[in-house]
């Protein structure tokens, strides 16, 4: 019979797809930790500062970074961090003494609550404009389209936060133009909340997504397997959604992942905006107290965030368009 | 290159826009008409004649504070985008040409700066490291270089490997012959372009700092500060957020329309350097048609 090792072949397709992922991952994560950890040392802060002030005496400072161990060699303190971080420690603030994994953790919800939100309206929107312009190139909905998402890329996402806020929120008081309420207190409240920030960060994604979608549907359009669809006598709707958007969904998630780090990254302007206190704000507010933990845990979670989005589009990148599978 | 440029509609509104852009930055603290900084008793003023675009919370002629922080918000892209392109076109020319072990660890670290959310990093790496205004421009020089150290390593590689460079060497052509003739024209339409973006990046993310007080102390006024503090009387005063975020949203505009003109006069020849990240994608196909005769 079969040795155990012999796995189904689409079992070992995506196994061989993560473990390739995984090894582009792998220096990402360890040079992204590494600058990261670096960044104690190059602030020059310590946590001596923060608990005994200006005036404290060389003795007294000494005293408090032996007790955090910040007197060992820096690669000791690296190896020890790194430790810490792949067991999901991520050591404790220098302003409170707590558990940074667990302020963090506090704040995640919102966050992701928001970039989700985000992603699902860049994908919706974006698909839907780009369709409607890649299947009538140079018609007059193009044209309308191709402008609105020139538009679109050149509005930062604070300018839009501000925009949606003033019109939206104090204007018309169609949403609350501050806070958050969890998905526990209900759908509406969770989604009125989120619903702005979720614009704000949103129109670039629906811009490129129309972009990319515009592009690949014209060029699409000119290959030969329409051509032979069509003469195979298919229909116009069964070869766009079966042939041309198949073929698409690949340089489409590609794009989501490009865009990914950045809308993590906006979370730091946006929840400052709508007054979130999402991990953004925490790492904002982190910084400029100058609780080196707090930030550097912080850093370490986007990174995982964006690595981990990017595996999962790799991996569904290899199930869409297995001739992709062997790119990044 | 510069003007056939300036043949587009676009090229020339954009570098319109840029040099009116610039001139506020260099007379725009001359121009002010009121002390900045000068706090009075009439606060949160309507527009009137002796205050333009009324005054913030403390009294402060807003005007004045729009005129006065243009020279940080504008010089400070600059400065991003002359750090960015010494950081990346430097590795990404040596990339091509100093083996393989600098080009895999060069690789590995660009790979890195992209898939960072560069304005977390932006944002608590400047704070760290003592929050002034040459921080966040180092900061942020430094995550958008990719795009320069990109351009640069496939214009080399694309001109290295090519067969009449080495038939110009072959003929005895000397090294800063074949830069001149060969090289720079084909190195610098891509760099053109790379440059042009940055601005408009470089010019997003210093304004996301200001905005957050990141690299600027207090009382100095920038365009994205200002915005910040017209959020908190949205009430009061709605229309106080227009003018600064005209003023972003115009120089982001401008940089991406100049980005668009470059590419398009020089043709695909620039675009195949272009990897799919800066590419900004085949929007305009009426306006490649207009360009290319001087």
């Amino acid at each position: 019979m079969s040795r155990p090792l012999q796995l189904l072949p689409s079992l070992r397709r995506l196994l061989a797809t993560v473990a390739r992922s995984v090894g582009i991952f792998v220096p990402v994560f360890l040079v992204a930790t590494f600058v990261t950890f670096a960044l104690r040392s190059l602030s020059g802060l310590s946590p001596a500062r923060l608990q005994l002030g200006e005036q404290a005496t060389p003795e007294a400072i000494a005293a408090v970074e032996g007790q955090w161990g910040l007197d060992r060699p820096f690669l000791t303190q690296y190896a020890a961090w790194l430790g810490g971080v792949l067991r999901g420690d991520l050591g404790t603030s220098w302003v409170n003494g707590t558990d940074v994994a667990t302020l963090i953790r506090l704040g995640l919800g919102v966050s992701l609550s928001v970039a989700a939100l985000a992603l699902v309206i860049g994908v919706v929107g974006g698909v839907a404009l780009g369709t409607a312009a890649g299947l009538r190139p140079t018609s007059r909905v193009d044209r309308a389209v191709t402008a609105l998402t020139t538009v679109l890329s050149v509005l930062p996402g604070f300018v839009v936060g501000i925009i949606l806020v003033a019109v939206l929120a104090v204007g018309l008081g169609l949403f609350p133009s501050a806070g958050y309420a969890p998905l526990t207190s209900g759908v509406w409240p969770w989604l009125a909340h989120i619903t702005l920030p979720a614009l704000a960060l949103s129109l670039d994604v629906v811009a490129d997504v129309a972009r990319q979608l515009r592009t690949g549907l014209v060029t699409a359009y000119r290959e030969n397997y329409v051509t032979g669809a069509v003469v195979r006598g298919l229909g116009p709707r069964r070869i766009l959604t079966r042939h041309v958007l198949r073929n698409a969904t690949g340089p489409l998630l590609a794009v989501l992942g490009l865009k990914f780090p950045s809308l993590v990254g906006a979370a730091v302007v946006t929840e400052w905006i709508f007054g979130l206190q999402g991990f953004g704000r925490f790492a904002n507010d982190s910084a400029q107290a100058g609780d080196v933990p707090a930030v550097q845990g912080v850093l370490v979670v986007s990174i995982v965030l964006v690595v981990s989005f990017n595996l999962v589009v790799n991996v569904l990148l290899g199930r869409v368009t297995p001739a992709a599978a062997r790119g990044v | 290159m510069v003007r056939r440029v300036l043949t587009l509609p676009s090229g020339r509104v954009a570098v319109g826009v840029l040099l009116a852009v610039g001139l506020l930055a260099l007379v725009g603290p001359l121009l002010a008409p009121q002390d900045p900084l000068a706090t009075t008793t009439d606060a949160l003023a309507r527009p009137s004649v002796q205050h333009w675009l009324g005054t913030d919370s403390l009294g402060r002629d807003v005007l004045s504070r729009l005129l006065d922080g243009s020279r940080v918000s504008v010089v400070g892209s600059l400065e991003v985008v002359v750090i960015a392109l010494v950081v990346g076109v430097v590795p990404g020319i040596l990339s091509v040409q100093l083996g393989r072990v600098f080009e895999w660890a060069s690789l590995r670290i660009v790979d890195t700066l992209i898939a960072l959310p560069f304005l977390l990093f932006a944002v608590a790496v400047t704070a760290l490291l003592g929050n002034g205004i040459t921080q966040a421009m180092v900061v942020t020089g430094v995550l958008v270089s990719p795009l320069f150290f990109r351009v640069s390593r496939a214009a080399t590689l694309a001109v290295a490997r090519s067969a009449y460079v080495e038939a110009a060497v072959i003929s005895g052509a000397s090294v800063t012959w074949v830069a001149r003739r060969h090289l720079w024209s084909k190195v610098l339409p891509p760099i053109a372009v790379a440059f042009a973006q940055t601005l408009g990046v470089g010019f997003v993310i210093v304004s996301s700092l200001t905005f957050l007080g990141i690299g600027v102390q207090p009382p100095a006024p920038t365009w994205g500060g200002l915005l910040a503090t017209s959020l908190g009387f949205l009430d009061q005063q709605p229309w106080a957020p227009i003018a600064p975020a005209a003023l972003i949203v115009a120089t982001v505009w401008a940089s991406n329309l100049l980005a668009d003109a470059i590419r398009d006069v020089t043709g695909e020849a620039g675009r195949d350097l272009l990897d799919r990240r800066t590419r900004r994608s085949a929007t305009a196909p009426s306006l490649s048609r207009t360009g290319g005769t001087p």
